[in-house]
């Protein structure tokens, strides 16, 4: 990967923000401290920690969401990212396809190519006369499966993607990886954050471990695996 | 991100949300015009049947007034949580944070052409002529558009970084029902240069005399201060709009945090 184009760069990038704890009152939380990172092209770099490791933050930052507190991120010259994440930024009231023509115009498209996806979204959701129903009569699983197809269509050059393959039945689910496999293969640049390592490991090229704010391990899918693994287990000791 | 793009986005998330809106209700669209209408009830049940408003074209003239000052107000305070409201599409996606205001605006919007049609309706009821000057609405409503945007953006963006303006702009619009000559006539005071000053310095109480002196007394509204007004709420609405442009990261982490 050493010698393919640099995507996107972390530089000693930190993440802070003041919450409020109680009246008068604030509390500074640290979400990332000093991380650095690259992304290459065409590589799928895995995220694997804890809850509250900062791994969604990570996603935002690259998508452009938040911006770091200290640190610079340096994306190369017209690229473009998209954060794709299950449930959230559905409207409850409105139908699954007023949702989908919804996402499909935020993420760039006009009215009429957001709805020209509509059957390919309505066909592999399998979503069938709950299409036109609000989304909040909608079971979580149902919520992924509308969330993850209308998030399929995108055409960005970085795919960052957060845990959108965990939830779903395991039909649906099996699905969802074979139509994410299919992206990865191609020449398609994507971060992935998962808490499956099972899907770390065939997904990923490279992963990075963030723990507790900071990268606590770099490198090769399998031997990041373990030292996280031997983590878990001795967290649990 | 082009215009075209962000008002097409703003105009087609309005109209979703009218419709899902429409859909909650047992009466739905009907609504949109019954609300207001009640509000006007309300005041004229007040104003009129328990104290003396001592008036005989009351109605009209409440009318004319509540109904553009709901739409100012129902707006403004609609908008106040537009932004912590949608924290979870925030966390999505970079968007322009200034359109979960401008959404709420034209819902608004949409929902004030059908009211100003019922009130274009109740004064030819009434016998009102309808006159070319009746085209002074145009302008005027444009102009409190404009006011409409700027309040709402700034209030959407406070309250991002200090929930505790919500509290305030409630209180801000029941400051304003009192003071912009909504159920009285500012053009009654006692004192002629406390018209003049609330008719100056309150753009509300100004853009309300101006529906009324258009569609009830035949006299256009004055142009100058038409024209001050607009220019004044449309800089400070461009102002407002490029702070939050510039600081949209930082609006997604208060959202969010």
């Amino acid at each position: 990967m050493s010698d393919a184009r640099v995507m996107l760069e972390l530089q000693k990038v930190s993440l802070s923000f003041q919450a409020r704890k109680e009246a008068f009152s604030q509390g500074t939380h640290h979400v990332l401290q000093d991380v650095d990172l690259k992304l290459c092209e065409g590589e799928t770099l895995g995220i694997i920690g804890k809850n509250g490791s900062g791994k969604t933050t990570i996603l935002r930052l690259m998508a452009g969401i938040f911006g770091p507190t200290s640190g610079r991120i340096v994306r190369a010259k017209g690229v473009s990212s998209a954060l794709l994440t299950i449930g959230l930024g559905f409207r409850g009231d409105l139908s699954g396809r007023d949702n989908a023509v919804l996402s499909g115009m935020l993420q760039g498209l006009s009215r009429r190519q957001a709805e020209a996806y509509l059957e390919e979204i309505l066909d592999f959701s399998e979503l069938g006369d709950s299409f036109d129903e609000p989304v909040k009569t909608y079971s979580s699983g149902m919520r992924a499966r509308l969330g993850f197809t209308t998030a399929l269509i995108t055409h960005v050059d970085i795919l960052l993607v957060d845990e959108v393959l965990s939830v779903g039945d395991a039909h649906f689910k099996k699905k969802a990886e074979k139509a994410m496999k299919e992206r990865i293969i191609g020449e398609q640049t994507v971060v992935f954050v998962s808490h499956s390592d099972a899907q770390i490991a065939s997904l990923c090229d490279r992963v990075v471990w963030l723990n507790d704010a900071v990268v606590a391990g770099e490198g090769e899918v399998d031997q990041v695996l373990s030292e996280y693994q031997s983590y878990v287990s001795s967290m649990g000791n | 991100m082009t215009l075209t793009q962000y008002f097409r986005l703003v105009d087609t998330q309005a109209r979703f949300a009218l419709k899902a809106d429409a859909a909650r209700f047992f009466l739905g669209y009907v609504w949109w015009v019954l609300e207001p209408l009640l509000f006007v009830g309300v005041f004229y049940f007040v104003f009129n049947v328990v104290l003396d408003a001592n008036r005989a074209d009351f109605l009209v003239f409440l009318m004319c007034g509540k109904l553009p000052f709901v739409w100012y107000s129902k707006t403004v305070s609609n908008s106040a949580n537009a932004i912590i409201g949608n924290a979870g599409l925030i966390g999505k996606i970079d968007i322009p944070k200034t359109m979960f205001p401008m959404v709420r605006v034209h819902e608004g919007l949409y929902r004030q052409i059908a009211v100003f049609l019922l009130l274009f309706v109740v004064l030819i009821l009434y016998d009102y002529p309808v006159t070319w000057l009746w085209l002074w609405v145009l302008p005027l409503a444009f102009v409190q558009y404009l006011m409409i945007v700027c309040c709402s953006l700034l209030g959407a963006m406070l309250v991002c970084f200090l929930r505790d303006f919500i509290l305030l702009i409630g209180l801000a619009m029941i400051f304003l029902m009192f003071t912009s000559g909504i159920f009285w006539d500012p053009r009654m005071l006692d004192d002629p240069a406390m018209t003049e000053m609330i008719l100056t310095w309150n753009p509300l109480a100004f853009i309300l005399d101006g529906y009324r002196q258009v569609l009830m007394f035949q006299q256009s509204p004055d142009i100058g201060l038409l024209l001050i007004n607009g220019c004044v709420f449309g800089v400070i609405t461009l102002i407002v709009a490029k702070i939050m442009n510039k600081n949209s990261q930082l609006l997604a982490l208060k959202a969010l945090s």
